[in-house]
């Protein structure tokens, strides 16, 4: 068995499945692992892979022209999850599509298949999560400032969401877990970067913000609620409690 | 009535969203529209819920009456001109400037505004219109706006209010003429269907235009819906999915809304209701409205009118089906969607997965699972590659009797949430079989 060691990210993940294709190993002994996040065998030759640009937009490009744009967006999505054994699946997934070519995607039963397909859903489920649950506020500088606990690296596609919609506003999302943040100006201009730390993002932000909408919120909040119809559960289950705390009217 | 002007805003809002709750529409659904420089906001089709109230309804529209001052006196409505509330009422840029700054924190998806009735439909219409106008056009707002059309009110009107409006609403309260003259005097049939048949002739004009430029102003592009209250008088499920369904396909509703009555101000004319709003009832008639929208379901199937009403133990689905055993058990492999559709525990996307995967190869029974098919129901209905996951007896009272152990214990919950049952060691949640004769007779041989 050889296990591939790539560098973290999609296009780590890519570089390291074209590795594995330029070794000329038999596929069936190879397998893809992340650097930072491997469980190490014991009889596995390790092999690491550098990132080189070129050779993910090579994958990249195959991906797109022999399978189909869609799987190409399914697998990136996929490579935001937080499994460990995501650059594996994707490796086998990619196998997979060069022999089956544009019908790869609805291989269903195919386990590759199934679980990039799960890990899309889930990535773009907890993104939808995010758009909805999101909550700014409003700092004395006039920047909206609003901070988010993902599970899976989702800050791009949240971002993407709230750069079309808010296209005027300063506005910046912190990402508490990941430590990463998306910052956009009035401009149109958006960057995300990584590393941000917490301590830095709270001295920043700076402290007493009193904002007169937060309290009419919340009692917007709790009227619109009809009290015969109470029910916990329902509101467990649509709402789960790991946003909460990242939310105006739960605070 | 005394108009109460001079009031903090928070205070306001905080009658005028108690006023509007018992609205259930809240969806922000139905179209799609991009952000653009120098506006706020965008749309997205699959709609977005911000948040969710304690009773799990969703929040996404900041759901408000302008008013709650209001001419006529509908028994079962909060604002009745008799009812002693305060009334206020919101000046159109107040509405603006909560929409906006809400809007800015992503609390809401947009505006939900309706209104009582003051003066006239016209005036209030009028008021209504001058509301998102200048929401729209000196606030440059895009998102998602939801417009009650006041019955009676001009023709005009309507339609200006309709090319600034995403969606627009009228409700038609109660399923029949007759419930409608009891409980609304003031409102009549033919004032709630006429602006509701004029908005869909507008929306079908403004298609043929759409077509032609593409550019032309779109008429309430994410289409109208309307709301009945179940429970407030005797109309049965089956006069209410057909009324359901003669609005969906003579009026092209985009959806029709079920609420369960809540009585807030006793009258005399009202009923009585014991034991809380008749939760399990909507419930039931909003999984017929799916089967009839999305499942290719009529009325007549569902329900008859010797059997006018829904079945509390199985959902209306399950309830079909095992009446109408001679159409099953459906083969995986081969059945057509539609058929595919009608089996219980098979919902539109775990079909469509079906119907994608099976081209490619075999399915097994944990492939469905994996597709979220609910197997609890459907092995009873389905055959993979021409055998059954377990034995099945085709016969009604067996699976009737499997079906309803796993449906009782949700119908339970939905009456007693919160509170506790005493278990029971034999027969949990299982219904209640009555031993036959021979039984009777191997318990006494011993056989058993």
């Amino acid at each position: 068995m050889t296990v591939f060691l790539c560098k973290n990210g999609f296009d780590g993940i890519l570089c390291g499945v074209y590795d594995i294709y330029a070794s000329r190993l038999p596929l069936s002994d190879c397998s893809l692992e992340l650097e930072r996040e491997y469980e190490p065998l014991l009889f596995a030759q390790y092999q690491e892979v550098p990132l080189e640009a070129w050779k993910a937009k090579k994958v990249a490009e195959k991906i797109k022209s022999f399978m189909s744009e869609e799987s190409y967006i399914y697998l990136y999505r996929a490579s935001l999850h937080k499994s460990p054994e995501r650059g594996n699946w994707i490796f086998k997934f990619i196998a997979l599509g060069l022999t089956a070519g544009r019908k790869v995607l609805g291989m269903l039963q195919n386990p590759a298949v199934y679980e990039i397909f799960q890990m899309n859903r889930y990535v773009g489920n907890e993104a939808h999560f995010l758009v909805e649950f999101l909550r700014f506020e409003r700092l004395k500088s006039g920047i909206y400032y609003g901070k988010v606990g993902p599970e899976s690296q989702v800050l791009e596609l949240v971002a993407v969401h709230f750069a079309d919609r808010f296209p005027d506003m300063d506005w910046m999302i912190y990402d508490e877990k990941h430590k990463a943040a998306a910052f956009h100006a009035s401009t149109g201009h958006w960057v995300i970067r990584e590393n941000v730390e917490k301590e830095a993002v709270e001295k920043w932000k700076g402290e007493g913000n009193s904002d007169v909408y937060v309290n009419m919120w919340k009692t917007f909040f709790h009227t619109i609620a009809i009290e015969e119809r109470t029910n916990p559960r329902c509101q467990r289950t649509m709402l789960p409690l790991r946003y909460r705390k990242y939310m105006t009217e739960f605070q | 009535m005394l108009l109460q002007e001079n009031m903090g805003l928070e205070e306001k809002l905080k009658i005028l969203a108690d006023a509007a709750k018992y609205d259930v529409a809240c969806t922000s659904s139905g179209v799609d529209r991009k952000g653009k420089k120098g506006y706020t906001g965008n749309t997205i089709s699959g709609g977005i819920c911000h948040s969710f109230g304690a009773d799990g309804r969703c929040i996404s529209l900041l759901k408000i009456l302008m008013t709650n001052w209001c001419i006529y006196d509908c028994k079962y409505c909060v604002n009745r001109c008799s009812n002693d509330v305060i009334r206020t009422a919101f000046t159109p840029d107040e509405i603006c400037e909560l929409t906006m700054e809400f809007y800015k924190r992503n609390y809401i998806e947009g505006l939900f505004l309706s209104s009582g009735v003051v003066e006239s439909a016209d005036k209030t219409m009028e008021l209504l219109y001058e509301a998102i106008w200048k929401l729209r056009n000196i606030h440059k707002f895009r998102g998602y706006i939801h417009v009650k059309a006041i019955p009676g009110a001009d023709r005009q009107l309507i339609e200006r209010v309709g090319f600034l409006a995403d969606r627009m609403s009228i409700n038609l309260e109660l399923p029949t003429a007759d419930s409608l003259k009891k409980l609304c005097p003031g409102k009549t049939r033919e004032k709630i269907l006429l602006p509701m048949r004029q908005i869909q002739a507008g929306i079908t004009e403004n298609r043929n235009e759409l077509a032609i430029y593409r550019s032309a102003p779109r008429f309430v592009p994410a289409g109208q819906s309307t709301q009945m209250i179940v429970g407030a008088t005797p109309e049965n499920d089956y006069q209410m999915v057909s009324v359901a369904e003669a609005l969906y396909r003579n009026y092209n509703l985009k959806r029709v809304f079920y609420s369960a009555f809540v009585p807030v101000v006793p009258d005399k004319s009202l009923p009585a209701v014991s034991g809380g709003p008749p939760l399990l009832r909507e419930h039931r008639l909003y999984q017929a409205d799916w089967l009839l929208r999305f499942y290719g379901f009529r009325a007549d199937e569902l329900l008859s009118a010797e059997r006018p009403n829904f079945n509390i133990f199985l959902d209306p689905k399950c309830d079909w089906a095992v009446r109408h055993l001679e159409e099953f058990p459906v083969e995986v492999m081969t059945a057509d969607y539609g058929k595919l559709l009608r089996v219980p525990g098979l919902g539109v996307r775990s079909a469509k997965r079906i119907v994608m995967a099976r081209r490619t190869g075999r399915l097994s029974y944990g492939d469905l699972k994996k597709f979220g098919v609910v197997l609890k129901r459907a092995v009873f209905f389905l055959t993979c590659c021409g055998k059954m996951m377990i034995p099945v007896r085709m016969e009604e009272n067996f699976i009737t009797s499997q079906l309803m152990g796993e449906e009782r214990k949700k119908v339970w919950d939905m009456g007693n949430e919160n509170s506790f049952r005493q278990l029971s060691l034999f027969e949990d949640w299982k219904p209640d079989a009555v031993p036959e004769v021979t039984d009777a007779k191997k318990a006494l041989f011993g056989e058993m």
